[in-house]
């Protein structure tokens, strides 16, 4: 290593390295320091001023108030609908990937075409749904079109990936008098697992942000999820900035502490079944 | 196979059947929905204690309510109609939405329900039922709070520097002048709300044509319109305004809902904020301190302008409640709008600052007497226009003066724009 | 499994297999394809429905108007004016987003020190909603007390500090930046990824051949992207043409619609001008331009791929 010379890349790569660390972390470290300050100080004392105390009293508010509902309506929504996505998705893939039928090539575009649907064009009618299903303000409403809308892009990764799962596998189960059901679930299925973990991932953290299908289809604080707990709290504090950020670092934290746990496999599970499209 | 699955079905069914019979039957299914826009602890408390007793009133029924802030309430209120779903008892504005409510045959008239409570209608300042009037007939009453738009300024900035509130628009721009040479910002104003900025126009409007510009220009069978003089010369004054650094930097991008504006008092880099009234309460919550500097005084008089400078822009009710076409227990939710406006709930909001418009109300608060008083005086009080005019004219309305405060539209093509929507409407 | 069941297979293997080629494929697509048709497929076929009614979404006071929606779209400013915003935004998340995203991937492919810890924080704004984003850098960019001015005055850059989100010229680009800045962690990972499978018995051999650091980069690692790239400029593209969120949170659109995006257009033209019929209109037109455009992308991407 050190025997090298300093070539230009040697300099480049820490200093870009270096820069784009300040440009990801430095608002983060505004939010965190103004969140501790006392609101005289945000308007009396530079923004970069350290806190002159800390002053947790916003945390405390916040974490006495709905946030733990918040919390929990997150985690339940999100790990249903991801269940489904994983399950509904894995076996269309596997039809489009393995099973020969004619329509499997323009089925496959079709659902991949889902992609481009603007969101917002679905917001009437799917409310309508809910209300007939009895569903609406409940979490259990979202769990539907988050399903529905993560489909596209699950059935497209994984139809790629089970397109490599190779050939001998399938024949020798074949062989071996398996039908499509249980080849699908002993080879494909298990097979396809960093696909699944992508799929897993990429959704579940899109779908823990997700906002306008929250706001819409639930009402009351009891049933909302986390990030509507900003715009819930935005109508209590309005001008009041450091609980406001306090508010933006505890609804951040969650999905901030599962990935700091388990960064190495989600960042090589993403990685792994990534678009090789 | 198959007729053990139809008698399995069957005797499911029937299960079913029996179960939801009990349920029905039950009085406490009678369920009543109730939808506002109040989500501070104290307005919330006020609106559960009269639904209480409500409930207490009428056993065997529930109302269940759901508090929702203004963005989403008025999404999901358009989506629950357009479903068929409304709630039973609704909160608005009053004014063009509520009309666009009205005309689709959504709404109850309380015209007949008013005229049996005489004694509980005539406790309202007769005023205050005009945004709820659809020809002559009465869809909503006032309920939250009475909110005029007024001139809110920071007491010791004026003191330093020997300022006075000004009563007349030279005046204004001559104590603009002073406040920019001592580097402090006349006006703060959060403007990607736009309607923050509409309350300018609104009152320079009735300041020049008086409260009969507006009415004429709405009106299909007046002879006015949007482009007379009286809109074309406020747009101008804002402009000139805006030409004169009136405005805090950034006021086209501030956002109103988390304190722009306000923070500029706070810190005194701004000297004055047009706003309604509501917003010494939320001062009040979120900087106590604050209030001491706290002055206010009305918009000022336009030179030559036919508008009495006494007229108001604002509302008298502020929301207004009403029940849906859909709701099966009229009767029944118009005692609960009732006691959500009776003398119990108007006490419980004027302890929380909130006036309600009543022609009786004993109220105690020097700021709050100001305003009573400044509402007594008034000859008229304009509805906000984005309030007042059909939504997608107010729409325009909002768009429009954002440009106008923007210098990307001149007053004249801001007019025809007015016109032009107004038009197609018709 | 007994040896006596296995050898009792064949025949209700055969019989099982001619079934299930027919039936196999319906059953495995099922739940995924209703679930399409319900919750994307039928509101998308009824929002073209609703452009052909004058309604504002209440009761029975809805009119046919046949196509008098979409001459006044065609005439609408404000429409095509947003169509053009979603292009620009489109064009900078491809030109700003995809190279900062390459760049970072190899430079964390390249950093053995300290390369988990980056790993972490330069994941952390795709971690973060929307609304919480849009809140944060409201705040940054608040002209009077945001971080951004009052770095440039206190470096005495006074004529630098400027209405980020206030100023029609500026808008649009102060929330692309924030787009950006939200998003690069996402195409970073799909870079990286990319280049995991890069063999780096080439890496060793282009070296020993003397090949500079950028030499390996833009001969051997850029077109060992280019099958990553192509998919990430489609998700780029799709992304932008029907983003809503951060614009919706941080200026509604405005000022002067000069940050107005079809969604949020739509959105606005829906829920506050209560033309239900119109704004139907305006999703279904949206629906159409993203279609013509990935259609156009696909093509040139692939065109670009062939290239490298």
């Amino acid at each position: 290593m050190s025997s090298r010379s300093l070539s230009p890349g040697r300099i480049a790569i820490p200093v870009l390295g270096l820069f784009w660390l300040a440009v990801t972390t430095l608002p983060f470290i505004f939010v965190v320091f103004t969140s501790l300050k006392t609101q005289q100080e945000t308007y009396a004392n530079p923004v970069w001023a350290l806190p002159e105390s800390l002053n947790f009293s916003n945390y405390l508010e916040v974490l006495q108030g709905l946030f733990f509902t918040y919390l929990k309506n997150s985690v339940i929504v999100i790990s249903i609908s991801v269940a489904i996505i994983l399950i509904t998705s894995s076996m269309a893939a596997y039809a489009l990937a393995r099973l020969k039928f004619r329509l499997a090539g323009p089925l496959f575009a079709l659902i991949v075409a889902g992609m481009i649907v603007p969101l917002h064009i679905t917001l009437v009618p799917v409310y309508l749904m809910t209300r007939d299903m009895g569903l609406y303000d409940t979490p259990f409403a979202l769990i539907g079109p988050y399903v529905a809308t993560s489909l596209p892009i699950s059935v497209f990764i994984l139809t790629e990936f089970m397109r490599q799962v190779p050939k001998e596998l399938e024949e020798a189960a074949l062989l071996d008098g398996c039908g499509p059901f249980k080849i699908f679930w002993k080879i494909f299925f298990p097979l396809s697992r960093p696909g699944l973990a992508t799929v897993a991932i990429y959704n579940g953290i899109m779908l823990w942000n997700e906002f306008i299908f929250a706001y819409v289809l639930t009402s009351s604080p009891q049933n909302r999820t986390l990030p509507l707990a900003i715009w819930d709290f935005q109508g209590q504090y309005s001008a009041n900035i450091p609980a406001i950020l306090a508010v933006v670092t505890l609804t951040s934290l969650p999905l901030i502490i599962v990935y700091a746990i388990g960064q190495e496999r989600i960042v090589n599970g993403m990685m792994a079944g990534s678009l090789k499209g | 196979m198959k007729t053990m699955a139809a008698r399995l079905g069957a005797l499911l069914c029937g299960a079913a059947v029996a179960a939801a019979l009990p349920l029905g039957a039950h009085a406490e299914d009678k369920v009543i929905t109730e939808w506002d826009l109040q989500t501070t602890p104290g307005a919330v408390a006020v609106i559960r204690d009269a639904e209480d007793r409500f409930e207490k009133d009428h056993p065997g029924f529930k109302v269940e309510d759901s508090h929702i802030l203004n963005d989403a309430y008025k999404a999901k209120l358009k989506i629950a109609f357009g479903a068929g779903e409304p709630p039973c008892v609704f909160s608005s504005w009053g004014g063009g939405p509520l009309r666009e409510y009205v005309n689709a045959d959504q709404v109850v008239d309380l015209t007949p329900y008013l005229d049996q409570h005489p004694e509980f209608k005539d406790r309202f300042a007769t005023a205050s039922f005009g945004a709820a009037t659809t020809d002559g007939k009465i869809y909503a009453l006032p309920a939250e709070n009475t909110a005029v738009a007024a001139i809110f300024y920071n007491k010791d900035i004026f003191k330093r520097l020997n300022l006075t509130p000004p009563k007349t628009w030279d005046e204004l721009m001559a104590t603009v002048k002073t406040l920019n040479d001592n580097n402090i910002a006349p006006f703060a104003l959060a403007n990607k709300n736009k309607w923050p900025g509409s309350m300018f126009f609104v009152y320079l409007v009735d300041r020049i044509g008086g409260p009969e510009a507006f009415a004429k220009a709405v009106d299909p069978a007046a002879d006015g319109s949007f482009t007379d003089e009286p809109f074309i010369e406020a747009g101008k004054r804002i402009q000139e305004l805006v030409k004169a650094d009136a405005f805090a930097r950034g006021y086209n991008g501030l956002d109103y809902d988390i304190g722009g504006s306000r923070r500029l008092l706070y810190s005194g880099r701004a000297a004055m904020e047009l706003m309604g009234s509501w917003e010494l309460a939320t001062i009040r919550n979120e900087n106590p301190d604050f209030v001491d500097k706290l002055g206010v005084f009305a918009f000022p008089a336009v030179e030559g302008g036919k508008g009495d400078p006494n007229n108001l822009v604002g509302t008298l009710g502020d929301n207004f409640i009403s029940i849906s076409k859909a709701c099966p227990y009229k009767d029944e939710a118009f005692d609960l709008l009732m006691k959500l406006t009776d003398d119990t709930a108007a006490a419980g909001r004027l302890a929380d600052k909130r006036v309600m418009p009543l022609k009786n109300l004993k109220v105690e608060d020097p700021f709050l007497k100001t305003i009573v008083k400044m509402v007594g005086e008034a000859p008229s009080v304009q509805l906000w226009y984005d309030q007042e005019l059909a939504p997608a004219l107010g729409e325009a309305h909002k768009d429009t003066t954002q440009a106008l405060f923007g210098l990307s539209m001149t007053p004249e093509e801001a007019a025809a724009k007015m016109e032009e929507v107004a038009k197609s409407a018709h | 499994m007994t040896v006596a069941t296995h050898r009792a297979e064949p025949v209700r293997r055969r019989r099982a297999r001619a079934l299930s080629s027919a039936l196999a494929p319906a059953v495995f697509l099922a739940p995924a394809v209703v679930l399409l048709l319900v919750y994307l497929l039928y509101p998308l076929v009824d929002s073209f429905r609703l452009s052909l009614l004058a309604w504002n979404g209440l009761g029975e006071t809805a009119r046919y108007v046949g196509l008098e929606n979409w001459v006044r779209l065609a005439h609408d400013q404000v429409f095509w004016l947003s169509a053009g915003n979603n292009i620009l935004l489109a064009l900078f998340s491809v030109l700003i987003q995809l190279p900062i995203a390459i760049v970072l991937a190899v430079v964390l492919d390249e950093a053995s020190h300290g390369s988990r810890l980056l790993k972490i924080l330069y994941f952390l704004p795709l971690l973060m909603s929307s609304v919480a984003v849009g809140v944060l850098f409201k705040n940054v960019y608040d002209p009077n007390f945001g971080p951004v001015n009052s770095i440039l005055e206190a470096f005495g850059l006074y004529d630098w500090t400027q209405d980020w989100l206030g100023d029609p010229h500026l808008a649009l680009a102060s929330v692309i930046a924030v787009v950006c800045w939200q998003n690069i962690p996402f195409y970073m990972v799909l870079f990286l990824a990319g280049l995991a499978s890069f063999p780096r018995e080439l890496n060793e051999a282009a070296r020993l051949d003397g090949a500079s650091e950028i030499t390996i980069f833009w001969r051997l690692k850029l077109p060992h992207l280019k099958g990553t790239f192509r998919t990430a400029v489609l998700l780029a593209v799709i992304g932008s043409l029907r983003y809503f969120d951060l614009i919706y949170i941080m200026t509604g659109g405005g000022p002067d619609n000069a940050s107005e995006l079809m969604a949020t257009y739509m959105y606005r033209t829906v829920f506050s001008s209560f033309q239900l019929g119109y704004g139907s209109t305006i999703a279904s037109a949206m629906f159409i331009v993203v279609t013509l455009i990935a259609a156009v992308s696909f093509r040139i991407s692939r065109r670009f791929e062939t290239e490298i």
